[in-house]
This record gives structure tokens, C-alpha cells and sequence, in this order.
């Protein structure tokens, strides 16, 4: 079955790596996307070429290979760009090719694609249907994840105003016999410029890497003295933080990049959340409340040996911190108290008895983390799921555009609205032309 | 045998479904028994007096270029024609029309009258005939047997019917006929998806009460707009205006002393009305703020001083209803003839029916209309041609035919209803058709007339008057592709066009632009000479208009067609499919999709699911079908 389409996706694993590999996948590539490596390319041999973007600036320099149909993974013609690793020259080579017509892949849709077109063997259909099936919901999670608060948040209050204008055009199309206070004025494609202007924000502060990041974010929070730079220390398997007998010691958070199984993980350890006693400290408590505010995951960590005083501390911990940030309890020094390392998943939170002095349980606690991040598996990073995302902004910011060089042609404004509304339910699920009919009759009085 | 008891197609009912369900079986050639509880009421208009608007009159004409008997119908019977949306594109302009009930009935009789092959019988139908999975007759009130290859239930409202007027309430298919309880019993023995939904109409009043100088007038258009591609207005009876008054706050205080005695308040009615047709004592509790209401008095006919009016539908109890008509302006002295009711009846879940309107459980038997959850004269009658289509199809052996969203109105109030079911009665908005800007009313012959054509519905004089039409507008469009205009004509362009032209332009390119007119093109020098046809300019011109957009969806509907034609065989077990979630599993068993475009429309399955089913449909889903092929 051939396809329309053209899909492109980043095929190495996520993170940082010695070089990162962009495939592009669909029917004659070549014509149109060799202008990305500065023309074409001889079949199957490995040629050195630079990367660069419409304007003919370098982004990186690299292998090309190409793979003409049906000789390839897929079936179609295959274009893979070798470059070097890092997630900014992996994106702009992304960004290069969405520019030229390609779309982001679904999760699996490489391997799809080659099990459509006969390239795989029968046998290895239900693996491929189980890849489908698991890498797009946790990818889904995953992206939602990595884009911070601000962002969905944003996207959602858009897609809210957006129903809004398409409630008030449709009403007019669909009820002209209604004496109804709809009318589609000035007022509403400036409503529709305001909505683009924002998509266009958005897009931009995600170029600039203000909203989006690569990786999740984890802190620790506890008590002082239960070990929480001890532990940071045993996930990142050198001295990072100061570890000291003495509480307080830790005073501005420490960040560190830590990769599990190749994620990215960023640790922000936290000054203990004790009364401070003087100003340095103090100032660091607040940036460790700070942190919390916009993690992925905490880590809550305690001292087993000295539970009974933890109490208090921990219900007021949990209070302070977001109702909705996952959390994770860590009972730290079971080697003080001859304790095995466990786990205990029954109920959320998870809670993970371990040492970081000893490093037992530290796996179980590795495991967990990845577990909650909705990382196990994945198959693709973040950042493709987000590249879809962004497409799909993109997307929506043109039709916007051209609903407003429509204006006065309500059919066709409403067209616009309806795909740009399409692009983002791609990211904010799904909505319905019959959710839309509820959004017009609760708002207008129908009913000739 | 009794050779008369025996007919390849049997309709039940003689609304608006079952008289295009009979008629489009008989056309094809098929061999057809209408059977009705009374011959009188045939064709016969339950609610308003009035046929189309906005995505309904896009469905009449879609009926009509497959042959079918409305849009005809209204151009007989009809008094007063507007075309909707006027002012705006024509993508969203509708044709509706008030009609004269006795003439309306009378055009519809005439036409099953004088159809070959169609016979007509007065006896309520209180049994099928079931072998084998199979139905293969009815079986009458008097126990009269008829046999069938094929049998379309149109029974509407009819089925376990509950009439609400205030506290009283009784048992009726609509007010004024017996309701079809053995049937209903019968069916739910059948183990069919029932439920319960309500619909309300309002007291009628006599026109002779009504003071019309306090009333603002409403004639319809002029010239006259017409809803068959066959009609002109010479058609048409003499033509009459409706007119327009409003509830007030008085009105509404009524209203609101007497709603503790609505069965709607007090929990006597639990099934859902429609939201976008609610009660008088809705609008004024849900929009209290809103201080006035706009009534339309719809005459009912020419030989009747009966007036219909549109906008308080309302199951108060009936000295209310006296109250509340008599506060509206006009209305001070009004004498009513009927009293406004709602109803409640059972309807069957229309995902237990395959695109074809057959029954999934039941092979041959066909449901049609508002027994599917639809609401609607013009939602009945599209269901009731598609299913007559299909019966006579299934009849003849061959494959069954169903439009696609892409294709049709038509197609996008069938797919909506087996793909999402009902929660309220479903009626037709263009809003739920995602190819609005080419579904369109000026169109409707152009993309449907063929395929009527094919299927035997469509008779030799609207065929060669398609033709004609059809291979017009395709030279003008092709002469217009071809001729082009040069920037040296530069004074002439900016006459025609408001703005010059910097390289050559066909015609076509320049008829594309939003403000330019195909009569003002054609004064070009060298644009050659206009055509006449003001039909055939039309369809150039408002192709080329939205040419672009149709243009861009293409890609998408080869797509979805690509779809549409992969079959999903009935026999899947989806809960040995691995991959799939529980919610995906029990959603594709409990509705057997046809296609894996059916598929991708049901709510909850994601583009994964069907990936995954696009895997295992290539590998012939081995291993999890439940008879072996």
C-alpha cells in the first residue's frame, strides 16, 4: 500500500549520543529533500555532506545515505541524515524537513509502513502491533511530561476560545432563522488574531527552549540529614554534592543530568526543608519549594532509623507540595536499622526502603522512577511526541491565518477554524462535531 | 401458494421513510407491498408544515436526484419558498418551504399510486416471519402472511408511543392513532438495542382567531426556489406568507406558574428531547434572562384556517397552554384547534445496523427512519430511500450501497448514526459534515444523479436532462481552463477585476477570485461568448469558487476512501486481538464496524487501534475469527 505522506522522524535513541540518525521515509525523496544536504546522493554508499537550512546556513555536517524504494526498511524511499548528537542539531534537521513538506511519524510507522509494503515477515506482525500500540499512549504521556505546566495550560485555554469562535460561526451557518445574539463582527477575527498571536508565542518560547526541555525533572525533598546528597551521589555514581554530617550543608540546589537508560534526568537536590536559621539558608528553602513547583516527579526522602520524629514533617511536606506532581517516598539508611531493601507499589505513593551508603534498593528506585515518567519502553523520545506536537501549532497558526483572510466568507472561515481546531485536538484530544452542537446550545437559545 | 402474498420488498409504515422506501424498491423494478394502518395518512406531515432548511433541504435534494419522491412533493404542495443563508456562501445555503398538509399527502399518494410494481394495503403489521436468522415475511393485524425476500421497518413513533399532555398522558403513535404495541413487544423479544426518546409539538390555532395586523409578514423569495432539479415554479400553488410575533415576559411568567404540572418538571417524561428543538417552559428555565421568544405562524395549507405556531412547543397541561397563547401579541382572542403534547417512543440503537440500514442481528430486515433515534421529515425520508435501495439490492443478490461522508448528506447522517448512535433525536446540521464546502445544495445532481442512475432509480427524462447539464458545465469549464487573458488588456482586467494582472490568466484562474462574476468575466475581450443556461453558469461559477479548498481535501478523502473499502469481517472475536485495550475490544465486538473507516469514526478507537487492525487485517486476522473460514 503505497503512501501519500511523507514522515520523518529521529531514529536514535533519545538524549545525548555520539551521533544522532534523522530518517525520512515516503516516494521520491531525493527531488526535494537533497537540497538539505546540497544535492543528490548516489544510492547506498555513505557520503560526507554539509546539513544546511533554506537559507543555505550550515547546521551541522554529516553522512547521507539513501535507500531508493523498494530496496529499503520501509519499502519507499529512505533518506537517513547522520549527524552529530546533540537535541538542537537533531531538531533543526526535523524542522528542515517538516519546512519541505514532510510530516512528523507516528510512533512505530517505520515499521509499519515496511510490514504494509511486505518488508517484514508475518511472524513479526504482533510485535509490531504491540510497538504501535504501547509506544503511542506512553508517548503521548511522555510528551505531556516533558512540556512544562505553562505550556498545556496555554494550548488548552486556545483550544477553549477556539470552540468558542467556532460555536458563534456555526450558529450563524446553522441557525439563520434564529433571532440569536451570534453575529460574526470585527470583534471575532480579532478574537482569531489574538488566538494565533498566542500559538505563535508559544512556538517561539519553545525555539527558544523556555517551555520545553528535554528530559524530566526529579527532586529531592527531605528532612536534613537523611541523605539526600548521598543518594544524589549514588544516582549519579560520583561526588556531586557536598556530603557532610552537618545539617543545612546544602544551600542552593544542585542540578545534575543523569541518564537512565538513556533519559534524560535532571536531579535537583534541595536544602533540607527545616526551619533555617539564617538568611543563606533561608533563601535556599525557597528555591527548594521553587524547584518543586514545576518537577516532574518528588522524591520524598526520610531517614528509617529516625521515623517517629519524620512524621510531622512528612504530612506537612505532602501538603506544601502540588496535588498533582507524582510523588515517591524513599526510606533511606535501612543498613542502620537491618532492614532488606524493598519496594511497595501497592498504593500510591510508591515507597522504596533502600541505602544510598550501601546502594541497595537503588535500582529498585531507578526502575520506579523511569516506571512513573512513563519512560519503560518508549521507543521514541520526547522530543519527536513534541515535534508533533509543535507541527501541530504550526498547523493551526495557518489556518488561523487564513480564516482572517476569509473574513466575511463565513463558510470558509468556519473550514479554517474547523482544521485548525483538528490540528490541536491532536494534542489535546479528541472533540467532536456533536460536542460542538453542545457548546451552540448551551450558549444560544435554539429552537424555532 | 397465494402468488399475491408474495413481493420481493415489504414496507411497514407509510410516513416519509416508508413511501420513499416503497417507491425507490418499486422503481428498481422490485416487487414491493407498502403496508400501513391507514391508507389516509400516508405521506402525512406529524409536526410542522414545512420541509428543509439548513442541512435538511440538503438532504431533499440529495433525495431527489436519486429519484426520490420529496423535493417533488414540496414543489406541489408547497406555499411558501425561502432560500436560507442567502447573503452567505453557497456551501451553506438551504432551500425550505412551508406545505400545504392535504396537498403534500395528495403528491405522495399520487406518486405511490401510480408507481409500477407497488402495491399498497391498510393492515397494521403485528409480526415477522424469522428463519434461520433470516426474516422472510410479516404477519398482519388479521393474521394475514406475506412473504419477502426483504422487509424495511419505518414504524417512526409509532412503537410503544406515550402521548403527554400536562398531568394526562395515553398511549398513541401520534395524537389521533393507535401506537404498535405488538410490534414494539415483538421486537424487544428480538433482543434489539431499545431506548426512549421524546419529541413535543405545539397547540394548533385557528387562523380566523389570530389578529394578523399586529403581526410582521414573511413572504418567501421571489423568484420562487424550487427543490427539484426536475421543477420550476410553475409547479408551485398560490404562494402565501407566515408570520412572526414573540412570547413576552407575561408569556413567560405563565409559563413559569404552571411548570410544576409540565410532565417535563414533575419527572412524568425521562426520556431525552432534542436540544436544539426544546420545549417553551425549557427555553424560559435554561435562558431565563431572555425576555422574549420569536413565534413563526405557519399557515397549514390553502383549503384550512389551521395555523401552526413554530416556537412553543410545550407539554403544559391544556388550560396553560390557552394562558400562554393568549398573552402573545396577536394571538389576544386565539382559538385553539389542537392541543400541544409531547411524545415518548422507542427507537432501536442505530449501531446495531450496518451502513445499509440492515439490522445486523436480522439479515433482511431494514430500519428506516425514526425508529433509528432521527428526528425529521427530511432525516426519515433519506433513510427510508437508502433502505428501500438496499432491500431491493439485497432482493436482487447484489452488493448493498451506501454513500459515503465524502458523497452526501446522505452518507453522513448514516455513518454518524451506526458509527456514534444516539443520545438525543438525531437531526442534520451541516456542522457534522467535515466536506461541507463540497456537499452542497446546487450540487446534489452532480454527485449523486449518476450512481442513481446505476442502482435503476433514476428515469430516462432526468437522466438526459442531467447529461445535458453535466457535459455543459464541463465544456464551459474547459474553455475557461483554455482561454486566456493577456496583461496587455490591462485597462479591460481592471475594469473586470479590480486589480491588474501582472503575467497571462485563464479564465478560469480569474473566475476563481472571490469578487469576479462570470457575466462580468465573459466582457473581456476575447473571453469568446457566455453561456445561457443560468443553472450551468451557476455550477461553473461557484465551482471555481471554492476550487482551492476541494482541492486540498482530496488527498484526505482518497484516504479515507482507501478506508472505506477495507472490509473487517463480522466473525472477529476483537478480544483475542492482542494490542488492543479492553475499551477498544468491547467497543469493536459490541459494533461489529464493516470497514476500518467505520472503525477510526467510533468514539474512544484511537489511530493506534486502527494501525493495529490495519496490521492484523493485512495478515487476514488468523488465529482469531470465530468460525474458520
Amino acid at each position: 500500500m503505497a503512501s501519500a505522506d511523507i514522515i520523518v522522524a529521529v531514529a536514535t535513541p533519545p538524549g545525548r549520543g555520539g551521533i544522532g540518525v534523522v530518517r525520512i521515509s515516503g516516494l521520491n525523496l531525493q527531488s526535494v529533500f537533497s537540497e538539505i544536504y546540497c544535492g543528490v546522493v548516489p544510492p547506498r554508499y555513505a557520503t560526507l555532506r554539509n546539513f544546511v537550512d533554506c537559507n543555505g546556513e550550515a547546521l551541522d555536517r554529516g553522512i547521507v545515505l539513501f535507500f531508493p524504494a523498494p530496496y529499503s526498511y520501509t519499502g519507499e524511499d529512505i533518506i537517513e541524515l547522520q549527524g552529530h548528537g546533540g537535541p538542537a542539531v537533531l531538531r533543526s534537521l526535523v524542522e528542515e524537513c517538516l519546512r519541505r513538506g514532510a510530516r512528523v511519524a507516528q510512533p512505530g510507522e517505520f515499521t509499519k509502513r515496511a510490514f504494509l509494503n511486505d518488508k517484514i515477515d508475518l511472524a513479526q506482525a504482533e510485535a509490531v502491533a504491540d510497538l504501535i500500540d504501547a509506544t503511542t499512549t506512553k508517548a503521548v504521556r511522555c510528551a505531556q511530561r516533558t512540556l512544562r505546566g505553562e505550556f498545556s495550560l496555554a494550548i488548552n485555554v486556545l483550544v477553549e476560545e477556539l470552540v468558542q469562535q467556532r460555536a458563534t460561526i456555526e450558529t450563524i451557518l446553522n441557525f439563520p432563522e434564529e433571532d440569536i445574539e451570534a453575529q460574526g463582527d470585527d470583534g471575532q477575527y480579532q478574537a482569531i488574531s489574538s488566538i494565533e498571536g498566542r500559538l505563535e508565542a508559544v512556538l517561539r518560547a519553545s525555539q527558544q527552549g523556555s517551555l520545553l526541555r528535554e528530559g524530566a525533572k526529579v527532586v529531592l525533598i527531605g528532612q536534613p540529614n537523611v541523605g539526600k546528597s548521598s543518594l544524589m551521589n549514588r544516582l549519579a555514581g560520583d561526588n556531586v554534592a557536598i556530603v557532610t554530617e552537618i545539617p543545612g550543608t546544602t544551600r542552593d540546589p544542585i542540578r545534575l543530568l543523569l541518564e537512565l537508560e538513556g533519559v534524560p534526568i535532571y536531579v535537583v537536590d534541595t536544602a533540607g526543608l527545616r526551619t533555617a536559621q539564617d538568611a543563606i539558608e533561608r533563601e535556599g528553602i525557597t528555591r527548594a519549594w521553587e524547584e518543586a513547583e514545576d518537577a516532574d516527579i518528588a522524591i520524598i526522602v526520610m531517614d528509617c532509623a529516625q521515623l517517629g520524629s519524620e512524621h510531622q514533617y512528612l504530612e506537612e511536606i505532602v501538603r506544601r507540595l502540588p496535588n498533582t506532581l507524582p510523588k515517591l517516598f524513599v526510606y533511606n539508611k535501612v543498613d542502620l536499622v537491618g532492614k532488606a531493601a524493598v519496594i511497595d507499589e501497592e498504593a500510591p505513593p510508591t515507597k522504596i526502603w533502600l541505602s544510598a551508603k550501601t546502594g541497595a534498593g537503588v535500582t529498585l528506585l531507578k526502575t520506579a522512577l523511569l516506571e512513573i515518567l512513563g519512560w519503560n519502553n518508549v521507543g521514541e523520545g520526547a522530543f519527536m511526541a513534541r515535534a508533533r506536537h509543535l507541527d501541530a501549532i504550526r498547523h493551526a497558526k495557518n489556518y488561523l491565518l487564513s480564516a482572517r483572510e476569509n473574513q466575511g466568507r463565513l463558510e470558509l472561515v468556519a473550514e479554517d477554524l474547523r482544521r485548525a481546531h483538528e490540528s490541536l485536538c491532536n494534542i489535546t484530544g479528541e472533540h467532536t462535531a456533536d460536542d460542538l452542537l453542545g457548546e451552540i446550545f448551551s450558549r444560544f437559545c435554539i429552537g424555532k | 401458494m397465494n402468488c399475491t402474498n408474495e413481493f420481493d420488498v415489504i414496507v411497514i409504515g407509510g410516513g416519509h421513510a416508508g413511501t420513499e422506501a416503497a417507491l425507490a424498491s418499486a422503481r428498481m423494478g422490485k416487487k414491493t407491498l407498502l403496508l400501513t394502518h391507514s391508507l389516509e395518512t400516508l405521506g402525512q406531515m406529524s409536526c410542522n408544515p414545512s420541509i428543509g432548511g439548513i442541512g435538511k433541504g440538503h438532504l431533499v435534494k440529495e433525495i431527489d436526484a436519486l429519484g426520490g419522491a420529496m423535493a417533488c412533493a414540496t414543489d406541489d404542495a408547497g406555499i411558501q419558498f425561502r432560500i436560507l443563508n442567502r447573503s452567505k456562501g453557497h456551501a451553506v445555503r438551504a432551500t425550505r418551504a412551508q406545505a400545504d398538509r392535504v396537498l403534500y399527502r395528495q403528491a405522495i399518494r399520487g406518486r405511490l399510486e401510480n408507481q409500477t410494481s407497488l402495491f399498497l394495503f391498510q393492515q397494521a403489521v403485528d409480526d415477522f416471519v424469522i428463519e434461520g436468522g433470516r426474516v422472510t415475511g410479516v404477519v398482519t393485524q388479521l393474521g394475514l402472511r406475506y412473504s419477502a425476500r426483504a422487509v424495511v421497518l419505518t414504524t417512526g413513533t409509532f412503537l410503544n408511543g406515550l402521548v403527554h399532555v400536562g398531568e394526562s398522558s395515553y398511549q398513541a403513535g401520534r395524537a389521533g392513532d393507535p401506537p404498535a404495541l405488538k410490534l414494539a413487544q415483538r421486537l424487544r423479544d428480538l433482543k434489539m438495542g431499545v431506548g426512549r426518546l421524546k419529541t413535543g409539538t405545539p397547540p394548533r390555532i385557528d387562523g380566523r382567531s389570530v389578529d394578523y395586523s399586529q403581526l410582521k409578514s414573511q413572504p418567501g423569495d421571489n423568484p420562487e426556489p424550487v427543490f427539484s432539479f426536475m421543477s420550476g415554479p410553475g409547479n408551485h400553488p398560490r404562494q402565501v406568507p407566515c408570520w412572526i410575533s414573540s412570547t413576552n415576559e407575561r408569556t413567560h411568567d405563565i409559563i413559569r406558574d404552571g411548570i410544576t404540572r409540565s410532565p417535563l418538571y414533575n419527572g412524568a417524561i425521562t426520556a431525552t428531547g432534542p436540544r436544539y428543538c426544546p420545549s417553551i417552559e425549557d427555553k424560559i428555565t435554561r435562558f431565563a434572562n431572555k425576555t422574549s421568544h420569536q413565534i413563526f405562524l405557519e399557515p397549514e395549507g390553502l383549503t384550512t384556517n389551521e395555523v401552526y405556531p413554530n416556537g412553543i412547543s410545550t407539554s403544559l397541561p391544556y388550560d396553560v397552554q390557552i394562558d400562554l397563547v393568549r398573552s402573545i401579541a396577536g394571538l389576544e382572542n386565539a382559538v385553539l384547534t389542537r392541543p400541544g403534547y409531547a411524545i415518548e417512543y422507542d427507537y432501536f440503537d442505530p449501531q446495531g445496523l450496518n451502513a445499509s440500514l440492515e439490522t445486523k442481528l436480522i439479515r433482511g430486515l431494514f430500519f428506516a427512519g425514526q425508529v433509528n433515534g432521527t428526528t425529521g421529515y427530511e432525516e426519515a425520508a433519506a433513510q427510508g430511500l437508502l433502505a428501500g435501495v438496499n432491500a431491493a439490492l439485497l432482493a436482487s443478490e447484489r452488493d448493498a450501497w451506501s454513500p459515503q461522508r465524502s458523497e452526501a448528506y446522505i452518507g453522513v447522517l448514516v455513518d454518524d448514526l451506526i458509527t456514534r448512535g444516539v443520545t438525543e433525536p438525531y437531526r442534520m446540521f451541516t456542522s457534522r459534515a467535515e466536506y461541507r464546502l463540497q456537499l452542497r445544495e446546487d450540487n446534489a445532481d452532480l454527485r449523486l444523479t449518476e450512481i442513481g442512475r446505476r442502482l435503476g432509480l433514476v428515469d430516462d427524462a432526468r437522466w438526459k436532462c442531467f447529461e445535458r447539464k453535466r457535459e455543459a458545465v464541463a465544456r464551459e469549464q474547459e474553455r475557461l481552463k483554455t482561454t486566456w487573458v493577456n496583461p496587455k488588456i490591462q485597462e479591460e482586467v481592471m475594469r473586470v477585476i479590480g486589480d491588474p494582472i501582472e503575467r497571462e490568466y485563464s479564465l478560469f484562474d480569474l473566475l476563481r477570485r472571490h469578487t469576479v462574476r462570470y457575466l462580468d468575466l465573459m466582457t473581456l475581450p476575447g473571453a469568446g461568448a457566455p453561456i445561457v443556461d443560468d443553472a450551468v453558469i451557476e455550477q461553473v461559477e461557484i465551482q471555481a469558487k471554492y476550487f482551492g479548498y476541494i482541492e486540498r481535501q482530496r488527498d484526505e478523502i482518497a484516504r479515507q476512501e482507501q478506508a472505506e473499502t477495507m472490509h473487517l469481517p463480522a466473525d472477529i472475536d476483537y478480544s483475542l486481538l492482542r494490542g488492543l485495550s479492553i475499551e477498544a475490544q468491547q467497543k469493536l465486538n459490541k459494533l461489529k464496524p464493516e470497514t476500518l473507516g467505520q472503525a477510526s469514526r467510533i468514539s474512544g478507537i484511537t489511530p493506534a487501534t486502527i494501525s493495529l487492525l490495519l496490521v492484523h487485517l493485512k495478515r487476514g486476522f488468523r488465529g482469531i475469527r470465530q468460525r474458520s473460514a
